[in-house]
Formats: structure tokens, sequence, C-alpha cells
């Protein structure tokens, strides 16, 4: 076991199915001990990406890295998938394929039958142990799909739209669980296209959009560069300062309230004095931090 | 290695285990002994009635000869239709024998003598109608007295649609006709009795070693080998099929895929289904093994003396070797189907296809019987999936050569092992593209490409 700064390293990674290019020489490094996110709209590549991570397909060009290594049947072990097309085994008892999945990571015998139990507790499902997959509901049945990617306490976490159709307790309770997992010095790579969602979770985001790699980053350091100074302003009087085309570029009004987008390298401080200056009276007076979803619409369309 | 195991336990658990295994297990020898039983008991209650005849003698001395002929005749033809002209003990007496032919397929007969009494023919025709009309009787045959020269009878009967009857008759009067010429001309009946035996012809095959007797009861069995292949490809082709299938309707396949390998994968699948397809076989064996001792054992008390035909061991281990790689190989071309289909439906005209080779191979089988050394019968038990049913035949009509044999399971073995990696290959580019229906061009790139 080795352990390094970096748990999955992509470089320079093509996948092409056919004429269709997936990913295009993407590169990427996942931290350790953090939470990744992998975001983008439908159809970016997100999927394929992870694929490749799991060693499910390998790619045209370009070399995945998992824990330091070339990616090989045992490190697929210290993986834990959760796709975003998953089902299970409707005959087959719950506690069953749960050891079944386990086993194939190599995690069987005693130890593997606790696990089945200690999870079933956690997530309030012990009394469907022994009933087949099919009497579940569809709630239920991905919980348990979810219990199938962690049983074997992997080192990497790889969830693809964990959360997509569960209710908002059920996913409280996945989220808590995926942030032990990082409590416990785990990896955990996320792909979702909910900004909102990543933006609660991530400790960094990657952003691919056609293939490509948009941004990549630390959520802050992605927020920080991202340059955008945007004041939500309440205040009477002081419309002459925000008609001033040198520092305020637009303005968008919502009942009171102003959201002032600045001109880029001037200071919200200067705007602020300047605001003062002209005696108008401030009630409120916020710099607002650009969210994801911005950042997200912005780069996106931008690209286009 | 281990994840295989795991892949075929549970393939093979789930399925011994479910309702559907125990219930066909059980059901199915009660359906078997049905189907033989159900025929045999119609028979008898045919012939649990002897067919009423009434014969008018117009040679005046013919009736004694062709009465004892037809009765004969109802036991003995009988005899030469057993499997592999089993022997019958002989010195039991006519009676008996000809109830021991009753329950087989020949009709009993009750025979008695019509005395003119100097009536007319049209009046005895006339009284003999109306019994049958009544239902005294079923049938009368009137003999010509000009029957030594002109060859001719007539028979009347409320069934001339029993082909049996009829045919059991005409050939008993035959006889009864030529032993009369026969005796016309002075030959003794005794003499004439033991002239008229057949033949019967034992058959001996020259291997390398020795002569060994092998033929009749080892042809019976290499048929078995084909059959066995088709009657469990027939059955179990379909649960292949949906073992294949399923990971693909349930989407489990993506998270077994980044656990272990496809090829393991897909091998474990066909391991799996196919210990379950010989776990019921060999229930099935069992009982019937059981039966069949129980009930040779019956026949012996009845005093008849059964053997098993005389099959050397190494034709026997061959046939076990060429039945299971047949049964493979088939399995391995439905696992390919199921995984280039999306749906049960969608798989369906393919499955025909599949068949296909196995019944031409069954066509085959004649031929190759008569010239086992012919260049088409080589090709034909060498090429896959005709090769485990030609080759089994080809081993008990001559001395195969053992590099033929070998280069034959060397090539069925690897077959196999295509068949399944091709399988393995298109199930997981298939899912990789999922939503996409495949058509055959597309396939045939995919395995190419990557």
């Amino acid at each position: 076991m080795t352990t390094t700064d970096t748990t999955v390293e992509l470089d320079h990674v093509t996948k092409r199915f056919g004429e269709f290019t997936a990913v295009n020489d993407l590169s990427l490094a996942v931290r350790a001990e953090r939470i990744y996110g992998l975001l983008g709209p439908n159809g970016a590549g997100k999927t394929t990406t992870i694929r490749m991570m799991v060693n499910i397909t390998a790619p045209d060009l370009g070399a995945v890295h998992l824990f330091g290594h070339q990616i090989n049947e045992e490190s697929q072990d210290r993986i834990g998938y959760l796709p975003e097309e998953r089902g299970l085994y409707r005959k087959m008892s719950i506690s069953d394929q749960l050891l079944f999945f386990a086993e194939l990571k190599d995690f069987r015998g005693k130890a593997a039958k606790e696990a089945v139990d200690r999870w079933l507790e956690r997530m309030k499902l012990v009394e469907w142990k022994n009933k087949r997959a099919e009497t579940l509901s569809k709630g239920m049945q991905q919980k348990i799909q979810f219990i199938a990617a962690v049983i074997h306490d992997p080192d990497l976490l790889i969830l693809d739209e964990p959360f997509s159709g569960l209710d908002p307790i059920n996913m409280e309770l996945l989220k808590e669980i995926v942030l032990e997992f990082k409590a416990a010095g785990k990896t955990i790579i996320f792909s979702t296209h909910s900004m909102e969602l990543a933006e609660k979770i991530c400790d960094d985001i990657c952003l691919i959009n056609r293939s490509q790699k948009v941004l990549e980053g630390s959520l802050i350091d992605v927020k920080r560069s991202f340059g955008r100074n945007i004041v939500a302003l309440r205040a009477e009087g002081g419309e002459g300062v925000l008609e001033d085309k040198s520092i305020v570029s637009t303005v968008k009004r919502q009942n009171d309230e102003v959201e002032a987008l600045l001109v880029q390298g001037i200071d919200p401080q200067v705007v602020l004095k300047r605001l003062l200056e002209s005696g108008a009276r401030i009630r409120k007076f916020e710099l607002v931090e650009p969210n994801l979803h911005d950042i997200f619409v912005e780069k996106v369309s931008g690209g286009e | 290695m281990r994840k295989l195991l795991t892949i075929i336990k549970r393939e093979y658990l789930t399925r011994v285990n479910s309702r559907a295994f125990i219930f066909s297990t059980l059901l199915g020898p009660i359906i078997l002994v049905a189907f033989m039983v159900v025929p045999v008991l119609i028979a008898m209650m045919e012939s649990g009635e002897a067919t009423r005849l009434a014969i008018v003698d117009q040679t005046g001395k013919i009736f004694d000869r062709v009465r004892d002929s037809i009765i004969s005749e109802a036991s003995e033809a009988s005899e030469p239709s057993l499997p592999g002209g089993l022997p019958m003990d002989m010195s039991k007496s006519t009676e008996e024998r000809a109830s021991q032919a009753g329950m087989a397929m020949n009709r009993d007969f009750k025979i008695e003598k019509v005395e003119p009494a100097g009536r007319s023919l049209e009046d005895i025709k006339r009284e003999l109608n109306e019994r049958v009309r009544r239902e005294e009787l079923d049938g009368y045959i009137v003999i010509p007295s000009d029957v030594l020269i002109g060859r001719k009878a007539e028979y009347y009967g409320r069934n001339v649609g029993d082909f049996v009857s009829s045919l059991q008759i005409e050939e008993g009067l035959s006889r009864a006709v030529n032993e009369q010429r026969l005796a016309d001309t002075g030959v003794d009946q005794s003499l004439l009795r033991e002239l008229s035996k057949s033949v019967t012809l034992n058959t001996f095959k020259i291997s390398e070693e020795t002569e060994v007797q092998d033929s009749g009861g080892a042809f019976f069995l290499v048929l078995g080998v084909g059959l066995l292949i088709f009657i469990m490809i027939l059955m179990y082709g379909g649960t292949v099929l949906s073992a294949v299938m399923e990971e693909k309707e349930t989407r489990i396949a993506e998270i077994l895929f980044s656990s272990v390998r496809p090829f393991p994968l897909m091998l474990g699948k066909l391991v799996g289904v196919s210990l379950v397809a010989l776990t019921q076989f060999a229930i099935w064996g069992l009982l019937i093994g059981g039966f069949s001792i129980y009930g040779a054992a019956a026949v012996k008390g009845q005093g008849m003396d059964l053997q098993l035909p005389p099959v050397s061991a190494a034709s026997v281990v061959s046939f076990v070797v060429f039945f299971l790689l047949g049964f493979f190989m088939y399995a391995s071309v439905y696992a390919v189907i199921g995984s280039i289909v999306r749906t049960y439906d969608e798989s369906q005209g393919f499955l025909m296809v599949a068949i296909v080779p196995l019944i031409l191979s069954f066509y085959l089988v004649f031929p190759v019987i008569r010239s086992p050394e012919s260049t088409m019968a080589f090709w034909a038990s060498i090429v896959p999936l005709s090769s485990p049913v030609i080759m089994p035949v080809r081993i008990v009509s001559q001395a195969v050569p053992l590099w033929q044999i070998g280069l034959s399971l060397l090539i069925s073995f690897g077959t196999v092992v295509l068949l399944t990696w091709l399988a393995a290959r298109i199930y997981r580019i298939g899912m990789l593209m999922y939503g996409k229906r495949a058509t055959i061009p597309e396939v045939w790139r995919w395995v190419k490409e990557s």
C-alpha cells in the first residue's frame, strides 16, 4: 500500500468510440482524503472518465494511475463504485447479494457478514435482510446499492449521481456517511450535474464540458479566480455612483435591492466609499460570492 | 480465479435453490414416465379384448393351419422389434408368448370355425354380417376353395382400418397357404418350421486391440449423446440466455465490471448454468437408473433375460467428453446471442438459427454410419458444432485414429473458449454503449476495434 497525495491521476487521457470522442486529452489529479466533484452537463464525458478510473474501459491514449500505480485488479478492489446505471438481482435476498458484491471485491467470511449487518442497521433496513430485492421500494433499493459500493470499506469511493431520486432524509443520511468516509481518510469522487450539491459537499472540483476539462481546483480557488465582484446593495440615494460606468458595469434591480456587478479590478471598498460620500443611506452592503451555478453556466455557454 | 468461483457459485446456488428448479426436477421424471407408460396402457387396453374372428373355409382342410398361423403370427411378429435383438425365452408355450406379445402392439385373436352345414356362401355371409352388426364378432374371413392357386381371400370386418390386424391376418394366411402347398408336396412339417427360422446377425467391430461386440448397444448410446445435447440445449439454452441477459436487464453489469473482468464473468455464468443442468440430469439419471434396475429385476422375475448392451469403457468416456463439449459449445453460442440482444423477445429468431447446425448433424449421422471413412465424415467430425454429434458416431463405427479424436476435441474446446471470449467482449462493449441497439455489422466493428 502506498500513500501519495494524489489518489487518482489521469495523464492526457483520450477515449473514442468510433467517430465520437468521449474524452479528449483530459488530465486531472484527485487529491487524497478530499471530496472531488466531477461536474459537467449530461454527455460531457463524466461517466466515461469514471469508467476509466475503475478499469471498466481502457483509454485509447494516456494513462490512469490509482494510488500511485498503473491501474490493476488489486487496486480495483480498493475502489467502491456506485454507477449511475445501477440495479439489484431481483430474486436474490438482500444479504445474499450484498455478500456476493463483497466477495467480488475479495471481502468475504465472517467480516463480510458482520459488515452486512452493520450497514443494514445503519440504513435502518435490518428487517429486510432476508427479503428479495424486488419486494423493496425504489428508495430502499438505492440504499442497498449504496451499501454494495461501500461494504468492503474501500479507500476510494466513486459515486456517479448518487442522490438522484432520493428523499431529503435519506439524502442527508448518505451525505453524512460520505463525510464520515472523508474523516476516516478516504478519497471520494463525486459526479453530478447538481451544482448546488457540489457546492455544499466538495473540496475540489473539475468541470468538464464537451469531453474537455474546463477548469479544475479547490472550490475556494475556483471561486476566487473567477474574479467577479458582485455587490448586493440596499440603499437610499447614491444612484449617481451606480450609473458611473467606470466602476459599475451592470445593475440588476430586485424590489428595493440592487445587484451591481463591478468593473474588473475595482475594489468594492472604493464603491462603498463613493456611496457614502454621495450621501446615500446604506442598509445593506454585501459582497456576493459567485456561485458554482453561475460559473458553470458562464463557462459552459461561454465556450460555445 | 476466486472471483470466477464467486460468479459460478452465485449462478449455481440461486438457480438450484429456486422453486422452479425443484419443481421441474421432480416433475421431469413423472412426465417422462407418463410418456412411456400411457401409450403402453392404451395398447394394453386395446389388446385386452381379443379380436373375434370367424373363418369360412371353403377348402375344408386349411382351417387349422390358418388359425395356428395367425395366432403364432401375433406372437412372433413382435420379437424382431425388440431393441438390440434381446434374447427371449423360446421355451415358453405359444399361449404365454402370445399374451406377452399382446402387451406390445399385436392383437390377440379368438378364432372360430364356421361350418357350412350345407348352406350357400351367401347365407353364411348374411348370418355372419348379422353377428358382426350385433357385435358378437369383429370380422370374418372367407377362404375360397381355390386359395392354394388363386392366393386370394376375403376379409369382412367392422374395422377394416385396423391395419395391424389385417397385416397379421394376411401374414398368417400367406404362411398357412405356403405351408399347405409344401405339405401337399410331401415335405415334413417339423422340418418346415425348422427351415423357416430367421437369421440373427451379430456385429463385431475390429479395433486396434481386440474385436469387441460393440455396434448395437453403442449405436444407441451414440445417438443418445446427440439427443442429450439436443434436449439439454432445448431445456437450458434459454437459461443460459437469461443468465447472460440478467445483469443487462437489472442494470448490474456496470457494478460487476468494476470488480471482475468480462471473460471470467461470462465463463462463470456458462459453467454455473451448466452445472445446474448437469445436476438436474444427474438426479434424473439416478431416478431412472433406479427404476431401470427395479424394472429389470421385475422383468427377470417373469423369466425374461435382459442384458445391457456391451459397450467399451473407452467409448463411454469419449461420449461423456463429447457430450460435455457439445453442450458447452451450444451454450456459448447462446451466450453470444444473449450478449447481442437487448430483450428476450429479440433473441427468438436467433435461437432457431443456433439449433440448425445441431439438426443438420443429425441428418449427417446415417451417411456417416454407412461410410465413416469418407471425407465428409472426417470433416463433419472435426468442424465445430457438428463434431460432438458426429465424432462419437465415427468412434463406434470404425477405429478412428487418435490424432483425429484429439484434433476434434481441441477444436471443440477452442471454439468454446473463443465463443465465450466473443460473448464477453460484445457484452462489455454493448454495456458501454447502452441505450443503443446493436446491428450485426456494428457488433462486428466493436469486436474488431476494441
